[in-house]
């Protein structure tokens, strides 16, 4: 690696301030496991690292009136381990467990995961079903984006030059709505996904009053099946054809690729098993509750 | 830092205070095998794929490929060098031995921490979590086969022998 | 999907292996060979050791991570060599100027391939440079070397390096290669090394058979990826004896290539090989050695490469794709009665350890079944891509994969088990081979015996 400078603040001000005094000179290290092997792998790296592991909001996750919140800096495997998040949201931890192995969990964070924004990003799908919001701070101050509008592309976030993601928020309506997820990889370790997809569903007086279906590695960014969403909504609970249905037509919404790992028809067969079993599983999940 | 882009850290490693002055960008890996002479901790691919260079750091597995030596100050190391030596063997090395699970060798001391991360934390793993486990570790070799029994077989038996709270 | 071969083919192939230049004349088999008693080896009887555990003895520093490889080594005023690798599949270098290079901060000094004593070296043919020198065949070609007092030096005085190069069309595709149309890689013709082995009369086999079955097969480029990549240090002992450190695993013959390309007698070379972490074949050959050597002997100093992960994937060796022609006629009681092969392995940009595995392909092409009329074509032909060589199994796994396959074709397509039908035609005790060597200890028929039932092969079925 080339060698650059390196700060560490030990707070979201003096972070910021950096930011903003340095511009594209300074990158922020969280988890260092993509920014480390980018920094590898070139002659122009930043002048300036930055190590945020230090700054005391970007930590912890808790209860709030607004909802659950997550730092960004909380690491896969504390995900994995969070008693809020398997209380609250526990598909986030199905979805934290395909990442990389035990080595990158433990030291990949849930936000690095975030703003580097590959399409196959493993936490992106589940936190999409969640309506997630994520909030970003520069020196002029906060604001709040949901997900989706987050995502821009591949490795491209709404993020600003000067900001840093703080954390992201599960609004309370989608707390302890059942939510199933399914990565698919040519391996069941460090694999990248062909195909991942969440789906949660929320049951009143036997029908399916609300659903949101999400898919990954399959488009740009994560993506809402929205029609395939639209087809489930009011269907009673049991009727597995509308379930096929609305499989095929997730299908459709999707812009797979052709790549030397699966080919786009393959992952069109991926996307319409992997969503009738997300569905099933959540609303299995609804009704034994 | 002394502000000619040389930081001084100071950790601890397997126990011992240790002391370094190191440039930025210089890996926990460079630096335990290029200041300390701790050679044991492998250079396999510096991305953090093959998991050679696995160390445990606050108790926790990483690749040290990945980790600025810098971000290890203060903070408490334990590489295969701090398992046992050549007259005293950690549980999981007889058992590596006694069952020949290595050939070349050269994924062992990744293989062995992430091993030992495993048994401190679940000291009754199943054969699908010790698989889990190790997933971060590739070996070109073996086929992980008699890694996995010798796991088993220390667990086995230590089952009786170590409390819940005691790491193997 | 099956690939039947024309008679224009044919005619093709015979063109092609007209102008190819065959290095052995075929072996032909007579029918009748006399019959050798086999050698059953007896357990505990001829040597006590045989049958008994061993612990290996390199275990135990293994498991306290203190087996020394070649990357923990380091010596006082050690400098790091870095290679700056082609840009181009296909090219010829019109300048090299290191005037930026040399002056970076770090760098003691270049090296260049018109430096090396005889730039060319190889496991058979000696058709590959330490560091190309007028033209590049591939993108893993060595063009410059630059020792550093640092790693971190010596790759970003590799980024000053400026090479002026003319790029050439290229050729990827080893049947486009064999053409006569194709980019020439080194002569006028890139198949470089080919191997025949006939016997009896396939055409009146295939005459006399019920069925003929025709197909290609293909595998692909598979890379060793041994977990330690290779690493090499050179040093002058105090009376001027080169003392190389290497992950080599071939010693001797590394002291004998050496020897050649730095023009010094043998005996003055040192080569201290270790403990290897994984070789499976690609470590086989020397690399950075000679380059090393000459830095070392400019610099007066120790000198150590090690191959990143990358360079592993491009600038080692890898293991031969195929395509393979099979072309089996068959009785209706499904015996096999001619089998003819013509196989083209893609020989990357050097020949390395091809004519190996050209060799051994060929002789295990028609596989271990009792075929009265053989015949079998191998060629070994250049692409501009990264170097074939050796690999476990030397071309074998290729060809199994073929034959195999095709035996599972046949037997489904008679109706046949396809347990049965190798039972039928498997090499029996004092079977000839297909290069007409009588094998002695075969154990083919019981081992598929005792697969078949330990597997419940029988109870399942197919």
């Amino acid at each position: 690696m080339k060698t650059f400078e390196y700060i560490a603040p030990e707070s979201l001000d003096d972070a910021l301030e950096a930011m903003e005094r340095h511009g594209s000179d300074l990158k922020p290290l969280a988890g260092g496991t993509d920014l480390l092997v980018d920094l590898k792998h070139t002659l122009n790296g930043p002048r300036i690292v930055m190590d945020i592991s230090g700054v005391p909001e970007l930590r912890g996750i808790e209860e709030t009136p607004a909802g659950l919140r997550i730092g960004a800096m909380v690491t896969h495997t504390e995900i994995e381990q969070a008693p809020l998040i398997a209380e609250h949201a526990p598909a986030m931890i199905a979805a934290a467990v395909t990442i990389g192995a035990v080595q990158t969990r433990n030291m990949g964070t849930i936000g690095g995961n975030l703003v580097t924004c590959v399409p196959s990003l493993d936490s992106g799908p589940v936190l999409v079903a969640l309506d997630a919001l994520v909030t970003m701070a520069g020196v002029g101050g906060k604001r709040q984006l949901p997900l989706t509008e987050f995502f821009l592309g591949p490795r491209q976030t709404a993020l600003a030059p000067d900001e840093l993601l703080i954390d992201i928020l599960i609004p309370t309506a989608m707390l302890g709505r059942p939510t199933s997820f399914r990565k698919f990889g040519l391996r069941k370790g460090q694999a990248l996904a062909l195909v991942n997809v969440a789906a949660n569903v929320k049951v009143e007086e036997g029908r399916i009053a609300e659903t949101r279906i999400a898919l990954g590695a399959v488009s740009p960014t994560v993506i809402r099946a929205v029609n395939a969403e639209g087809i489930v909504t009011g269907k009673e609970v049991g009727d597995t054809a509308v379930l096929r249905e609305a499989a095929q037509t997730a299908v459709t919404e999707a812009r797979p690729i052709d790549d030397f790992r699966a080919s786009a028809a393959y992952r069109r067969e991926l996307i319409a098993v992997g969503t009738f079993r997300v569905l099933e599983e959540a609303l299995a999940q609804a009704t034994t509750a | 830092m002394r502000g000619d882009g040389v930081h001084e850290i100071e950790l601890t490693v397997n126990g011992v205070v240790r002391r370094a002055q190191v440039s930025p960008e210089t890996t926990l890996l460079a630096a335990l095998r290029d200041s300390w002479g701790l050679t044991g901790s492998k250079l396999g691919c510096d991305v953090g794929d093959c998991g050679a260079c696995t160390v445990l750091v606050d108790g926790l597995s990483i690749n040290s490929c990945l980790l600025l030596a810098v971000q290890a100050n203060g903070r408490d190391v334990v590489t295969i060098e701090g398992l046992g030596g050549f007259e005293y063997l950690h549980p999981l090395q007889a058992a590596f031995e006694r069952l020949s699970s290595y050939q070349c060798g050269f994924c062992a001391p990744g293989m062995i921490i992430s091993a030992k991360a495993l048994l401190d934390e679940n000291p009754a793993p199943t054969e699908l979590q010790i698989r889990e486990a190790l997933s971060g570790n590739l070996c070109r070799c073996t086929g992980y086969t008699k890694v996995i029994d010798a796991i088993t077989e220390v667990c086995r038996d230590h089952a009786g022998a170590v409390g819940v709270e005691q790491s193997v | 999907m099956s690939r039947k071969i024309t008679d224009e083919k044919k005619a093709e192939g015979q063109k092609l292996l007209a102008a190819a230049p065959v290095t052995h004349p075929p072996a032909v088999v007579p029918d009748s060979l006399p019959s050798v008693p086999a050698l059953t080896p007896e357990v505990n009887k001829q040597t006590p050791a045989v049958g008994q555990r061993v612990a290996r003895p390199d275990i135990r520093t293994h498991v306290t991570g203190t087996t020394r490889y070649i990357d923990d080594l380091s010596f006082p005023g050690m400098l790091h060599c870095k290679i700056l690798r082609s840009a181009h599949a296909h090219a010829r270098i019109i300048s090299i100027d290191l005037s930026e290079a040399g002056n970076m901060p770090g760098v003691v000094a270049t090296l260049t391939g018109d430096e090396v004593p005889v730039n060319s070296f190889g496991s058979t043919y000696k058709d590959q440079p330490v560091l190309a020198a007028d033209r590049v065949r591939y993108r893993g070609d060595g063009v410059v070397a630059i020792a550093a007092e640092t790693e971190q030096q010596a790759l970003e005085a590799l980024a000053g390096v400026k090479v002026e190069y003319e790029p050439l069309p290229a050729v990827f595709d080893p049947l486009e290669a064999m053409g006569p149309e194709s980019p020439k890689i080194h002569r006028n013709n890139n198949v470089y090394t080919s191997k025949v082995i006939a016997r009896g009369d396939v055409d009146r086999g295939f005459e006399e058979s019920d069925h003929i079955f025709e197909r290609r097969y293909t595998t692909q480029m598979i890379e060793h990826v041994p977990l330690e990549p290779f690493a090499a240090i050179a040093l002058f002992e105090p009376d001027g004896q080169l003392h190389l450190y290497s992950t080599n695993g071939r010693i001797t013959l590394g002291r004998a290539d050496l020897a050649r390309t730095l023009n010094v007698p043998m005996n003055r070379i040192r080569l201290t090989a270790t403990i290897i972490g994984g070789n499976f074949g690609g470590k086989n050959e020397i690399r950075t050695e000679p380059i090393l050597a000459l830095l070392a002997k400019k610099t007066g100093r120790p000198v150590k490469a090690v191959y990143t992960r990358e360079e592993e994937f491009i600038a080692s060796t890898t293991r031969h794709p195929l395509v393979m022609d099979y072309k089996t006629g068959v009785a209706k009681d499904g015996r096999l009665l001619a089998r003819a092969v013509h196989l083209v392995l893609d020989g990357g940009a050097y020949a390395s350890w091809s004519e190996t595995t050209v060799g051994k392909a060929a002789i295990l092409a028609a596989g271990p079944y009792r075929i009265p009329n053989v015949r079998v074509e191998g060629h070994a032909v250049y692409t501009n891509k990264t170097v074939t060589g050796a690999m476990r199994g030397f071309g074998a796994p290729q060809v199994a994969f073929a034959y195999e396959s095709q035996m599972d074709e046949i037997a489904s397509s008679l109706g046949m088990d396809p347990l049965e039908i190798r039972m039928l035609n498997g090499f029996d005790e004092g079977s000839a081979s297909h290069t007409g060597q009588t094998l002695q200890a075969v154990a083919l028929k019981e081992t598929l015996l005792m697969a078949a039932k330990r597997s419940g092969w029988q109870e399942v079925g197919r």
